[in-house]
């Protein structure tokens, strides 16, 4: 089994008391404020940080290619979903919030529908 | 907020960092507590101390310290780093890559947190963020080859052909040396390369790429192999002639060579001639070759068979391989060859006779391997006649006594008249004849099992097992993943009514799968750097689909029923309860796992002290790590507690329906659980599969009966769109 890395250490602990001596003004430091109040709570409440790694995902997917981002928008279709076809499908069918939304996404928001299409087998 | 460390204690902390990567846990707790008694709120020390007590297993202590170092230093790297790697040790992914993403978000130039963030991005298959992962550290450092491939087997991994192939080739374009013949890297990334343009479709290109670039390529096989495909794709029949008789010669027993070449031939199906005389040629080329004899029995038909069959048959009983009845089964689903095989046999018996040859000194050999051959034949499922099988196996062992194979078909035979008892026996006594065969040690234990002597069959297979290994036979089965018997010793607990001891087994099959699972974290950065790249995507997708294995199906599809079997008489929830079980048996069959567990519980001891014995300087050392690996729960008592069968069962079942769907018996396992859970889609979702698979199976009518009175009776209290798909499915 693979034994945990231990972290980075790069010329002692100093470097980064210096910036942790201020007070948290910078936005980033707000960021993690909540982030850290965040930890006990369910994953899905993490919003915060979620957003964070949002910002920096579009960042990199850019930089790694421009032509795909154009291609991903006009993916994302703008079928309205209800909310309580969700809740229905993530209680009736135990699939996830999000892999609900994308069930009835495909079948344009229509509930009876894409559960009839759910209960196909798949062969 | 923290304070400055002094010099000497800077230094303290480095040795603090140096002591947890070389596991010297106790001296690390030590200096990391000394420099928290001159600053109580170093945050970074703190972190240490909590990853150090996290490797002693204290996990709980060590998550508590870890939060602490972080509401005081929250701005450390190194805290959400070591909070990171708490989370991951306990299999928190998504929390871990949360942790790690702030991190790196305060240190952006740490190798090592981006490094660790993308293993667990392709451990979770967040493709999306391996590639972000991959193209950062590509950044970092351009000139590693490894960087490059890493990126594009993320891009390959998310399905992004095209950009795989570009980086690579951007990669290549960008060295101006010659790479070395032996630059094992270097081939296996062409190699990975030509999969992927493959992959897209591009059979010509691929070809192409692999005569100008892959010619010298170290693995010469697989270069063969792929341009042999390649070119029977594209229809270049000649030259794909050439290349699969090529590879024909340099192994002449690997069958799918034969059938490519068949095809590339262009043979229609029913010229047997044709298609025999090119085996002709390669069994009078490769005298040695089975496959060449063995392959036209597929084909061929009427007395061209029988000919063929008896000279096979011939070859097969003089030269005494004890196999043959196993490499000839697949042919009786054609009932020709199934009625011609025991009369060829029966034939040869009769010669062997005739010509009153002095009696073989060898039994295995002529007279010995056709009777062998018809016990088996008789034994079989589809030409069963058990008698007869009996006859032909007692002839053989007269002829040899001694034999192993002759007496272990004897207990088989036993087994399917029913006498479960007796084959058991049987199998013992086969064993006996050859104590240092591990084949039959283990067939005489599974036969043990199947007789519910569970007690026993440890006992025989503890002659094979590790003897220093602490916890006994047991233990090294489990170490060793032995699932055949954790399977075999779980349904046999389940038969004597040890619902505890059965479960714990069913979920130790489960844990080793998740081992396996987990067993791919190390080969994302080592098969990178050791550039075996076309074996790592191999595993990877094998991974993916791991539990789709049939040892997997069987364990879960019995916890499974097991479960449904508590839920619906949950008065046996106490440990000790059988299907049927009225009150003196189960108060019978509660004393007998009182007992049994009692008596593992005596062998684990004696093995300890056993162990102790002969190395007692180690078992001192050892008892250290026992304490983090001691398993609270060894005989299952707990999971035989649990006030949800039907939630734990889940665990086993999605799995179940989401590899191995086409498995009638899982779907109805499905069914009875979802129906039972009030998930009445779902329940629907398994029954239809159940009647796509087989409308006819008995159990697949009863719970379509069951479906039809259920929604009669609930439906008015259902969800109204529920209502709605229910009624148009079953109206």
């Amino acid at each position: 089994m693979a034994e945990p890395q231990p972290p980075t250490i790069h010329e002692g602990a100093t470097d980064d008391i210096e910036t942790t001596t201020k007070p948290p003004a910078s936005a980033e430091d707000r960021k993690a404020a909540a982030a850290l109040s965040n930890l006990d709570s369910s994953s899905a409440d993490n919003n915060d940080s979620a957003q964070v790694d949002k910002a920096a995902a579009t960042n990199a997917l850019n930089s790694v290619s421009e032509k795909k981002a154009l291609v991903e928008v006009p993916a994302k279709s703008k079928v309205k979903v209800d909310a309580g076809d969700v809740a229905l499908l993530v209680a009736e069918l135990e699939v996830t919030k999000a892999r609900a939304t994308e069930l009835l996404k495909q079948h344009d928001g229509d509930a009876v529908k894409t559960i009839r299409a759910f209960l196909q087998p798949a062969f | 907020m923290p304070q400055v460390l002094s010099t000497k204690e800077a230094n303290l902390f480095r040795q603090v960092i140096r002591d947890y990567e070389e596991k010297r846990y106790r001296a690390g707790l030590k200096a990391a507590e000394q420099i928290l008694k001159r600053n109580p709120k170093h945050g970074d020390t703190m972190s240490m101390k909590a990853l150090i007590m996290n490797a002693q297993g204290k996990t709980e202590e060590a998550f508590n310290l870890a939060k602490e170092a972080l509401k005081v230093d929250f701005k450390s790297h190194i805290c959400w780093h070591v909070y990171g790697i708490l989370y991951r040790t306990n299999k928190n992914f998504e929390e871990a890559i949360k942790a790690y993403k702030f991190a790196l978000k305060l240190e952006p130039e740490s190798q090592q947190i981006q490094r660790d963030l993308a293993i667990l991005q392709v451990q979770t298959r967040d493709y999306e963020g391996y590639v972000q992962s991959r193209f950062a550290m590509l950044k970092a450092r351009p000139q590693l080859r490894q960087n490059w491939t890493a990126l594009a087997i993320a891009h390959h991994l998310e399905g992004n052909l095209q950009e795989a192939e570009r980086i690579l080739t951007t990669y290549e374009k960008s060295v101006s040396a010659v790479p070395a013949k032996t630059d094992f890297e270097n081939s296996e990334a062409l190699l990975y390369k030509n999969s992927i343009i493959a992959e897209q479709g591009e059979t010509e290109r691929a070809l192409e790429h692999l005569e100008q670039e892959c010619k010298k390529c170290l693995d010469r096989l697989a270069v063969m192999e792929l341009r042999a495909r390649y070119l029977a794709k594209l229809g270049r029949k000649e030259e794909a002639e050439t290349a699969y008789r090529a590879l024909i010669d340099r192994n002449p027993d690997h069958t799918d060579y034969y059938k490519r070449l068949v095809e590339v031939l262009d043979l229609t199906a029913d010229d047997e001639a044709a298609q025999k005389a090119i085996f002709d040629e390669y069994s009078a080329k490769y005298p040695r070759s089975d496959a060449a004899r063995r392959l036209p029995l597929d084909f061929l038909t009427g007395d061209e068979f029988r000919s063929a069959a008896k000279a096979y048959l011939t070859l097969m009983f003089n030269k005494g391989v004890p196999s043959t009845f196993a490499n000839l089964k697949h042919l009786y689903s054609d009932s020709y060859k199934k009625e011609t095989l025991p009369s060829l046999a029966e034939e040869y018996l009769q010669e062997v006779k005739n010509s009153n040859a002095e009696a073989s000194s060898d039994s295995s050999k002529g007279e010995g391997a056709a009777l062998f051959f018809l016990a088996q034949h008789y034994n079989y499922y589809m030409s069963r006649d058990l008698a007869k099988a009996l006859e032909y196996v007692e002839k053989a062992i007269q002829l040899d006594p001694k034999s192993v194979d002759f007496q272990m078909t004897k207990a088989r035979i036993y087994k399917h008249q029913g006498d479960i008892a007796k084959a058991a026996e049987a199998m013992d006594q086969a064993r006996l004849l050859d104590t240092k065969d591990r084949y039959i040690n283990t067939k005489a234990a599974k036969y043990q099992l199947r007789n519910n002597e569970n007690e026993k069959a440890l006992n025989t297979l503890g002659l094979f097992t590790r003897a220093e290994t602490v916890g006994g036979p047991l233990a090294d089965l489990i170490d060793m993943q032995a699932m055949w018997f954790l399977t075999e010793d779980g349904e046999a607990w389940q038969r004597r009514g040890n619902v505890a001891l059965a479960l714990k087994r069913y979920h130790t099959v489960f844990n080793i799968f998740d081992i396996w699972q987990e067993d791919q974290f190390d080969f994302h950065s080592f098969s990178l750097r050791k550039g075996q790249i076309r074996a790592y995507m191999d595993m990877i997708r094998w991974e993916d689909k791991l539990r789709e294995h049939p040892f997997y199906f069987r364990a879960a599809l019995d916890a499974v029923n097991l479960y449904l079997s508590m839920y619906d008489k949950p008065e046996g929830l106490n440990g000790a309860n059988g299907n049927n079980a009225n009150g003196d048996d189960a108060a019978e069959k509660k004393k007998a796992a009182k007992k049994a567990k009692k008596e593992a519980q005596k062998a684990e001891k004696e093995a300890a002290e056993r162990a102790a014995k002969q190395n007692p300087n180690k078992a001192q050392k050892d008892k250290e790590e026992e304490v983090k690996k001691k398993d609270d729960d060894p005989n299952g008592v707990k999971l035989a507690e649990t006030k949800d069968p039907l939630g734990d069962a889940m665990k086993f079942l999605e799995p179940l329906l989401q590899f191995s769907p086409k498995n009638i018996e899982g779907q109805i396992a499905g069914f009875e659980v979802y129906i039972r859970r009030k998930k009445y889609l779902l329940a629907a979702k398994c029954l239809k599969a159940a009647q796509v698979l087989d409308k006819d199976h008995p159990k697949v009518q009863e719970l379509a009966a069951t479906m039809q009175k259920t929604i009669g009776d609930v439906l008015e209290s259902l969800p109204p769109k529920v209502q709605e798909v229910l009624k148009a499915e079953f109206a």
